[in-house]
């Protein structure tokens, strides 16, 4: 089926017009650092951080929800004097942004409304090619880092995360206008090896863990640089008190955060792995080959799986698991930008001639 | 007990973070010499950070299998790189680097890594499968110190508020140790936990990727892989010896083949005709007539990528196709000693601009010879031949002839895609330019070549891999087993309840291994509530609350 220019075009100016609002979105991301509200992050979890957990009976450590009474405490014990420590449920996430303050409202409702036009310029790719709009290095990017766009707002209102939108919002406008310059290819017909409704369930889940892991890849770099910043601050290297430092969420968190990530990313990439090698199965007759595409996709499971082992090793905790965990991605970026383009195999899918 | 650090760091007896990769226990006493030796090296291997170091040699030992030509999947390539690196290839082949996946050292690595594996999971598996059976341990004194605590009141006395606690926590599924016998009478606990799949999707997730790789070594062993060029008309049998390669497992022989025949009758390939992707394929169609067994009923299949054809347990792939040009070659003698399809090759130009060789051993008084190329759709740019569309649109020959000895009759087998020109002279000085259709003398009265036409045809893998349904079922065993250990958390909650006025304080604590996914805290959270909903209820079943 001949592709549908208009709806081409309007997937272009989506994509721009996506490109724009995320860059507001960071500005905004950015404005609350300069002037926002003084604030720590705090999620359900950071407000019963295990060390505040040991000191914390009874005290109101509930995170802001946590003024006051609770709605029970006027049931048929009143009259005795403990104080009621049952958590609060969270605010609802509406509530929590505007309680993070205007700079982080303008920043989430930007962020939304981007994602919103890079989800439509990705599906509109769709409609004007027939077929899910993943097939090919520059259409896998856009779609990639809508993934991680998604994804990303979810977890930070999820875990009330504020802070780390300019780092990772900022990472998807960087990439998205490396794609758009770079590596634009126009809507266009598949080869034959990839007209196969594998396409959509391979490649489909491969998008989604990268986006995914991409996301863990910049709170490891995140966490990184905080850690390196503590402990120059412990070695009297640097000056205590870095205002960025003190509004992130603690390095305690940031790696849950992170590994959290990777654990919903990691099944995600174990399938499109098992739906690849189906997929190699019905094309090319044999469904593991070793073909470069295929020992990268390999290499980068390992090192996810290496870092799952890490946290549960000693000594291999925090830093180094991290890492381990960048260099995962930076195998799976090898993939993407080296092997599949340079490297010749028997997977036709970059689309860069 | 300042020492829970965070939600992972264990109280459940069990193996996260090991102390520093040292072994754990001690080698004392009795075993001396090279059994204790043994036992040392054994706690090293199945030591986690051993693990991750194997992991770790693994990707990297897979890299140089990517980067290098592998004889598995390449061997021209390999060939060609021996031909433009003399003297680095023949170092490269002795450390196994153009075969990396089947060299002793990758295969040290990871029968090593499972080994580990075996040494490491299953014992782990047994101690937590143990702990399993067993009840959750007593509560602790003070629940406020485990990673969740909440506390409320009630008016319940502190027997009762635990019954109402053991009904809530039972009634979530989860497994209750109370205080045993009298010998605690004014100790109002509970203990609850749950959520021991955890344990057994870690194992099922390890001993499928185990089975993954037996599955492979199965079709390694007991499966084939053969290819075979088939010009449009003709048939074969799948028979060792019409096969053009035939790499069998250790335990197959040419007895174990399939004794299907297939035909080509017509192969189609459509191209994208215009615009900015133009000449890029759109589809092909190879349309096959087979029969499963000789004398059997001959059935139709239309062939694409990704379309296989399945026979008798064995299935065939479209993976390839190109042009035979048809020569027609009259000798000195007036003789017509060749008049067939010759498959020539595409380069990797694009276009299918296609190389290919012509040999006539029958033709007198010398045997003749060509090389050349098929143009499928020519166009002449500044004096050289190009193609400009894969399709044969305007399709046109060109040959250079040779006469004089083939070699064949040397002993030593010859590709049927090179020409060994070394007995050889060649003829005229400019090539042989042909139209379809065309008829052209050779020079020197050696006869005449007729560019007569062309055919397509297809290369086809024929495969059968009996380790592939174990291996898709181990996939997806693995996968479930990874889903089950990271959804589950193995958790506990404790309910501690001590006598205050009128009712009771009720203390609730809780703890999660390894909360993956995340979510105990809200689950805790809910819990309290639930509970401190429950303790409030003024009537909340007396007769239940009266037993105690
Ligand atoms: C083929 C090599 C291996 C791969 C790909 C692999 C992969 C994984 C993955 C993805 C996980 C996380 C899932 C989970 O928590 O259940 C995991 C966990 C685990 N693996 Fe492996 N593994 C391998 C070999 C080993 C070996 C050799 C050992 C023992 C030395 C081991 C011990 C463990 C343990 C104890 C856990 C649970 C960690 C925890 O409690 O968080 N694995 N493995």
């Amino acid at each position: 089926m001949p592709v549908n220019l208009a709806l081409g075009h309007a997937s272009n100016d989506f994509m721009i017009a996506a490109l724009v609002i995320y860059s507001l979105s960071v500005v905004a991301f950015a404005g609350d650092f300069a002037f926002g509200r003084p604030r720590r992050a705090v999620t359900t979890s950071a407000a019963r951080e295990p060390s505040a957990a040991l000191a914390a009976v009874g005290a109101a450590a509930d995170g802001p929800a946590a003024q006051g009474p609770g709605p029970g405490a006027d049931g048929p014990a009143e009259g005795l004097a403990v104080t009621d420590s049952v958590p609060e449920p969270a605010p609802p996430p509406l509530r929590a942004v505007r309680q993070a303050g205007p700079w982080v409202t303008a920043a989430m409702a930007l962020g939304i409304l981007g994602a919103a036009a890079h989800a439509t310029a990705v599906v509109t790719r769709g409609f004007a090619v027939h077929r899910p709009p993943w097939g090919n290095m520059y259409e896998f990017v856009t779609a990639l880092t809508c993934v991680a766009a998604i994804f990303f707002l979810f977890v930070m209102i999820r875990y009330r995360a504020w802070t780390l939108g300019l780092f990772v919002i900022g990472a998807v406008v960087a990439v998205l206008g490396l794609a758009e310059t770079v590596i634009y290819t126009a809507p266009g017909q598949l080869v034959p090896a990839l007209q196969s409704y594998w396409l959509a369930i391979h490649v489909t889940a491969m998008t989604l863990a990268t986006g995914i892991f991409f996301v863990a890849a910049v709170l490891g770099a995140v966490y990184l640089a905080v850690g390196r910043y503590s402990r120059r601050v412990a070695a009297g290297r640097a000056v205590p008190g870095n205002p960025i430092v003190g509004r992130l969420p603690g390095m305690e968190q940031l790696d849950r955060l992170t590994y959290r990530t990777i654990v919903f990313g990691f099944p995600i990439w174990t399938f499109g792995v098992i739906a690849g090698a189906i997929w190699a199965d019905q094309a090319w007759g044999r469904y593991w080959g070793w073909d470069p595409v295929e020992t990268w996709a390999f290499i980068t499971w390992v090192i996810y799986a290496a870092f799952l082992h890490a946290r549960a090793t000693a000594g291999w905790r925090g830093r180094r698991a991290h890492y381990i965990q960048l260099l995962g991605f930076a195998s799976l970026i090898i993939n993407i930008a080296i092997v599949q383009v340079f490297i010749t195999g028997l997977h036709s899918y970059a689309g860069i001639r | 007990m300042t020492n829970v650090r965070a939600p992972e760091a264990d109280p459940f007896g069990s193996p996260a973070p090991e102390p520093d990769g040292q072994p754990r226990g001690h080698l004392t006493g009795g075993a001396s010499g090279s059994a204790g030796w043994l036992k040392w090296a054994w706690r090293q291997l199945t030591s986690m950070r051993i693990a991750l170091i194997l992991l770790f040699l693994l990707a990297l030992a897979s890299v140089p299998g990517s980067m290098l030509p592998q004889e598995g999947s390449d061997p021209a390539a390999v060939q060609q790189y021996f031909t433009s690196h003399p003297a680095l290839a023949p170092v490269l082949n002795r450390l196994g680097l153009f075969n990396v996946f089947a060299a002793p050292w990758f295969a040290a690595i990871y029968l090593l890594l499972f080994t580990s594996l075996v040494g490491c999971v299953v014992p782990r598996t047994f101690r937590l499968a143990g702990s399993a059976r067993a009840l959750p341990p007593r509560a602790p004194r003070n629940l406020s110190r485990l990673p969740r605590s909440a506390s409320y009141a009630t008016a319940l006395d502190a027997g009762q508020a635990v019954e109402v606690a053991a009904r809530v926590l039972s009634g979530h599924g989860f497994r209750l140790r109370r205080p045993g016998g009298a010998s605690e009478p004014a100790d109002h606990w509970l203990s609850a936990e749950k959520g021991y799949l955890r344990e057994a999707g870690n194992l099922l997730f390890h001993l499928a990727l185990l089975g993954v790789l037996v599955s492979v070594a199965l079709g390694g062993l007991f499966g084939y892989k053969a290819d075979r060029l088939l010009v449009q008309g003709q048939t074969f049998a799948d028979t060792a010896s019409a096969l053009d390669e035939f790499h069998p497992g250790r335990f197959v022989t040419a007895a174990d083949l399939a004794p299907f025949t297939i035909r080509l009758n017509q192969f189609t390939a459509a191209y994208i005709a215009a615009g900015p992707q133009r000449g890029q394929p759109a589809s092909f169609h190879a349309e096959l007539s087979y029969t499963a067994r000789p004398g059997g009923p001959s059935r139709g299949y239309d062939l694409q990528v990704n379309r296989p054809l399945s026979v008798d347990g064995v299935k065939v792939y479209l993976i390839g196709h190109g042009y035979a040009p048809l020569f027609r070659v009259t000798d000195a003698r007036g003789q017509v000693v060749y008049d067939q399809a010759t498959p020539f090759i595409a380069g990797s130009s694009g276009n299918f601009l296609s190389e290919g060789v012509v040999k006539v051993p029958d033709a007198q008084p010398q045997q003749l010879g060509f090389t050349g190329v098929f143009v499928p759709t020519a166009v002449d740019v500044g004096g050289i031949l190009e193609s400009v569309f894969p399709a044969a649109d305007h399709p046109v020959a060109s040959l250079i002839a040779y006469a004089g000895n083939l070699g064949i009759d040397s002993g030593v087998p010859q590709s049927v895609y090179q020409l060994d020109t070394a007995g050889m002279h060649r003829l005229g000085a400019a090539p042989l330019l042909m139209r379809e259709g065309q008829t052209l003398r050779l020079p020197s009265g050696q006869g005449m070549i007729t560019f007569a036409g062309y055919d397509q045809w297809v290369s086809l893998a024929i495969t059968h891999d009996p380790g592939q349904l174990p291996a898709l079922v181990c996939g997806i065993a693995a996968l479930g087993g990874l889903l089950l250990s990271f959804m589950v958390r193995r958790r506990r909650v404790f309910i501690r309840a001590r006598a205050a006025g009128h009712g009771s304080t009720v203390q609730v604590g809780g703890l999660a291994r390894t909360d993956a996914s995340g979510g105990f805290e809200a689950e805790f959270a809910s819990l309290a509530a639930e509970l401190r909903a429950a303790h409030r209820r003024p009537a909340s079943r007396p007769d239940s609350a009266e037993g105690k």
